[in-house]
C-alpha cells in the first residue's frame, strides 16, 4: 500500500511536467523561431558595453561600435573606450575573422571562437542565431526559473558541424518565448559557460518587414574560472542599411587614426 | 733575450708596491673574466639541458594542421612513418621519441594559466623522468615542509598530471588536488579534461614555465586526433654538432617523400602556432627544428648577458690599460738615465722597446695566470656547492633553480693571452717614447 502511494505521488510529481512535453517538431520550430525572431536580414548597428569581472583583477568596461551585415555574414566590432583600447577592432569576412591594433598597425587572422577584447564573450555572442541550423534540440522538462515558466531544452551539435560548445541548455519563458537562460557544456559534458538574459527588446524592421528580437543585456558566467563574468549591455540599436565602407578592412584602420 | 727578462723582472721587483697593485688589478679583473665566462657557458648548458630534457629533441620533425586558414593546430599525422625514415636515414640517433604538445588553460579552484601541455609516453620518457626532481613541499606551499610528496613514476599515465613548482604555486594546488585542462579539438569545439596532480617538480628555469606533462592518449582524447599523430618526432644524436647536418639532410629528404615542409624558421613551435592564423593554407605541413630553435625565446637571456660581461670587462679593462701605461710612463722617467746609458754603450732602439714590453708583459702574464686560475678554482668551486638561487626572477634569467658555472682550460688560457696581450700593448706607447729618447739627452736628464 505504502509503495502504491509512493508510486502515485512520483506520478502526480511527473504529471505537471510530462502535460507540457514538447515533441522534437515543436521544439525544432521553437529553435527556428528563435533564430527568426534575432534574424535581421538587412544590416544591423549598435552600441555596445562589455564589462569584464575577472579575479584579482580590476573591472574593465569596454564600448564598442557594432555592425553586422547577417545576409553575407559580416561583422565588424570597434572599440571606442576604454582610451587605450579604442580603436582596436574585428572584422569578419569571407568567414575569416580579423582583428586590427592600431598601436602596432597590422592585422591578425584569428579564430572563429576568438574571445572578444580578452573576455567571455565571443564572436557569436554578436552575431546572428543559428540553434535549428546547427543543433537538434530535446525537450527535457518545463521547471520554473524564479517566477517564470520556462522550456528546459537540451541542444546537440549536428554531425559534422562545428560549433565551440557541442551541447547547449536552453530556457525559453513559455509565455513570451524569451531566451532566459542557456548554458554551454564542453566535449567533455563540463559545464563552460551560463549565460542569462534579463532584458529583450524588439525593433520593427522595414527589410525584414517584421520584428527583430536583440537581447539588451547578456550575463555571462565563467563556470570553468569561478569569479570571472561578462556583461553585456546593448544599446542605441540601429536597423537602417549601413555603407558598404564599413564592413572593410580601410574604414576600420581610418576609424583607427 | 734572457737578459732582457732578468732586467725587467727586476726592475719589477724592485717597484715592489706598484708591482703588487697592478698585478692585483690585473689578477682580479683576469678572475672575473674567468667567473663571467664560466656563468655565461652554464647559461649555455642550461638552456641546452633544457631545452633538449623539457621541449626538444637535437632535431626534431614537427608540423602544423590547419583546418581553415584561420586556425592551426600543432600535430602531424601518421607519425610511425616519420619515425621510420629517421630510423632509415639518421644513423646518428641515439634513441627517438615522439610527444604530443598542445596549448590550454589550467584551471584550479583558485586560479588558471596558459601553458603547453606535453603529452607522453612513459615507456620513451627515462630522460625526462631521470631529470626531473619532485620540488620539496615549501616551494609551492605557503608553510610547506621540507618532505616531497608525489610519485613520478605516474607521470604521463591517464587521467595524471606533473607540474612544476612555480605552476603549482600559482594554481595554488599541491599533490592529490585536481586541476582541469580546458582547450579546443582540431574541430574548434570546447573540451576539457579533469587530472590529479601525480607530482610537483623543481622548477628548470624559463623553460619550465610554460610545460607540463601529461598521458600522450589523454591528450590525443582531449584534441580527438587521430591515433598516429604526434606534436613532434624528437631526434636525439649522438654528437650535438652533428645537429646542423641533420637537419639539412632531413630538410632534403622529406620533401621527396612526399612532406610539404615548412620554410626554416629560428622559433619555438608556439611562437609559429600565433602566427600561422595569418597563412592562407589549409592541411599538413611539417616543420623542422633543433634544440637552438625551440630555445631561441631564451637567447636574449645569454645575449644580454654576454652584453653586460662585455661592457663590465671592458670598462675594467680600460682602467688596467690607463693604470699600465701610467706605471710604465713613471718606470721609463725613473729609469730614462739607464736607458740613456744602454744606448750610450750600444743597444739599438728596438731592444730599449723590447725591454720595456717585456716587463709589462711578464707581469701581465703573471698577474693574470694567478687570477684565472683563483677565477677558474672560485667557479668551479661555487658549482659545486649547488647554491640556490633566491629570487624568481634570477631563476627565469638563470635558466636554473642552482648557480650552474662550467669553466674549461680554454677559458682560463682565454684570459691570460688576452690579459698579457692588452697588458703588452699598453706599454706599447711608453715603451716607444723610451726607446726614442737620445743617449746624451738621457744622460743628461740624470744630471
Amino acid at each position: 500500500m505504502r509503495k502504491l502511494l509512493i508510486a502515485l505521488a512520483a506520478l502526480a510529481a511527473l504529471l505537471p511536467a510530462t502535460a507540457g512535453a514538447l515533441t522534437d517538431e515543436e521544439t525544432l520550430a521553437l529553435l527556428k523561431e528563435q533564430d527568426q525572431r534575432q534574424r535581421q536580414t538587412g544590416d544591423f548597428q549598435a552600441l555596445a558595453f562589455i564589462e569584464r569581472k575577472e579575479k584579482d583583477k580590476n573591472d574593465l568596461v569596454y564600448e564598442a561600435v557594432v555592425y553586422r551585415r547577417d545576409e553575407n555574414d559580416k561583422l565588424v566590432i570597434l572599440f571606442l573606450q576604454p582610451k587605450e583600447e579604442a580603436g582596436k577592432g574585428y572584422l569578419r569576412i569571407d568567414n575569416s575573422m580579423f582583428f586590427y591594433d592600431p598601436s602596432v598597425g597590422k592585422w591578425e587572422r584569428k579564430t572563429e571562437r576568438e574571445r572578444i577584447a580578452g573576455t567571455d564573450s565571443r564572436r557569436q555572442d554578436f552575431d546572428e542565431s543559428r540553434l535549428a541550423e546547427e543543433y537538434d534540440g530535446k525537450w527535457l522538462a518545463d521547471v520554473k526559473l524564479g517566477k517564470l515558466e520556462a522550456h528546459h531544452l537540451e541542444l546537440k551539435a549536428k554531425p559534422g558541424v562545428d560549433v565551440a560548445y557541442p551541447v547547449l541548455h536552453l530556457w525559453i519563458d513559455k509565455n513570451n518565448h524569451n531566451l532566459l537562460k542557456r548554458q554551454e557544456f564542453a566535449l567533455s559534458g563540463r559545464l563552460m559557460r551560463t549565460m542569462y538574459f534579463p532584458k529583450w527588446v524588439k525593433l520593427y524592421s522595414e527589410s525584414k518587414g517584421a520584428d527583430v528580437w536583440v537581447p539588451k543585456e547578456q550575463r555571462i558566467f565563467d563556470e570553468v574560472e569561478k569569479g570571472n563574468s561578462t556583461t553585456i549591455v546593448i544599446r542605441s540599436v540601429d536597423l537602417k542599411p549601413v555603407s558598404d565602407a564599413y564592413f572593410t578592412k580601410a574604414w576600420l584602420e581610418s576609424k583607427a587614426r | 733575450m734572457g737578459i732582457y727578462l732578468v732586467v725587467a723582472l727586476r726592475n719589477l721587483l724592485q717597484a715592489k708596491r706598484r708591482t703588487f697593485f697592478l698585478g692585483a688589478a690585473l689578477s682580479m679583473v683576469a678572475a672575473l673574466l674567468v667567473l663571467l665566462l664560466a656563468l655565461a657557458q652554464g647559461l649555455t648548458e642550461n638552456m641546452i639541458h633544457y631545452a633538449t630534457t623539457l621541449a626538444s629533441g637535437h632535431v626534431n620533425i614537427g608540423g602544423f594542421f590547419k583546418l581553415s586558414p584561420g586556425d592551426a593546430a600543432p600535430f602531424v599525422k601518421n607519425a610511425p612513418a616519420l619515425r621510420q625514415i629517421v630510423k632509415e636515414e639518421v644513423p646518428e640517433a641515439v634513441f627517438v621519441l615522439d610527444r604530443l604538445r598542445g596549448w590550454s588553460k589550467l584551471v584550479s579552484e583558485t586560479g588558471a594559466m596558459w601553458l603547453s601541455p606535453v603529452g607522453i609516453d612513459p615507456a620513451e620518457e627515462k630522460h625526462l623522468l631521470s631529470a626531473l626532481r619532485l620540488a620539496p613541499e615549501h616551494a609551492y606551499k605557503e608553510g610547506g615542509g621540507d618532505e616531497r610528496p608525489g610519485d613520478l613514476s605516474r607521470a604521463g599515465h591517464p587521467g595524471e598530471i606533473v607540474l612544476f613548482a612555480a605552476q603549482a604555486k600559482k594554481l595554488e594546488v599541491g599533490v592529490g588536488d585536481t586541476v582541469t585542462l580546458v582547450t579546443e579539438t582540431e574541430r574548434g569545439v570546447t573540451n576539457s579534461a579533469d587530472f590529479h596532480v601525480a607530482a610537483v617538480v623543481e622548477d628548470m628555469g624559463m623553460m619550465s614555465a610554460w610545460s607540463v606533462f601529461i598521458s600522450k592518449r589523454t591528450l590525443l582524447d582531449l584534441y580527438r586526433i587521430a591515433p598516429d599523430s604526434t606534436g613532434a618526432v624528437m631526434i636525439y644524436l649522438e654528437d650535438i654538432a652533428q645537429t646542423d647536418a641533420v637537419l639539412a639532410r632531413l630538410q632534403k629528404i622529406l620533401p621527396e617523400r612526399g612532406y610539404t615542409v615548412l620554410e626554416h624558421k629560428s622559433e619555438p613551435f608556439w611562437q609559429k602556432l600565433e602566427q600561422l592564423p595569418n597563412e592562407d593554407w589549409t592541411g599538413g605541413r611539417l616543420d623542422l627544428t633543433t634544440w637552438e630553435d625551440e630555445a631561441s625565446f631564451l637567447k636574449w637571456v645569454i645575449t644580454a648577458f654576454n652584453g653586460v660581461s662585455f661592457f663590465l670587462i671592458a670598462v675594467l679593462l680600460v682602467i688596467i690599460v690607463v693604470g699600465i701605461m701610467n706605471t710604465m710612463f713613471m718606470s721609463v722617467r725613473e729609469r730614462t738615465g739607464e736607458v740613456g746609458t744602454l744606448r750610450a754603450i750600444g743597444m739599438g732602439r728596438g731592444r730599449v722597446l723590447g725591454m720595456f714590453l717585456a716587463e709589462a708583459s711578464i707581469l701581465g702574464l703573471f698577474a693574470s695566470t694567478a687570477g684565472a686560475l683563483v677565477g677558474g678554482g672560485l667557479a668551479l668551486a661555487i658549482d659545486a656547492a649547488r647554491i640556490s638561487v633566491p629570487s624568481d626572477a634570477a631563476r627565469m634569467v638563470l635558466l636554473s633553480d642552482v648557480i650552474h658555472l662550467s669553466t674549461s682550460g680554454a677559458h682560463v688560457a682565454a684570459a691570460v693571452i688576452a690579459f698579457t696581450v692588452v697588458t703588452a700593448l699598453s706599454a706599447l706607447y711608453p715603451a716607444w717614447r723610451a726607446a726614442k729618447l737620445r743617449p746624451v739627452t738621457a744622460i743628461q736628464h740624470v744630471s
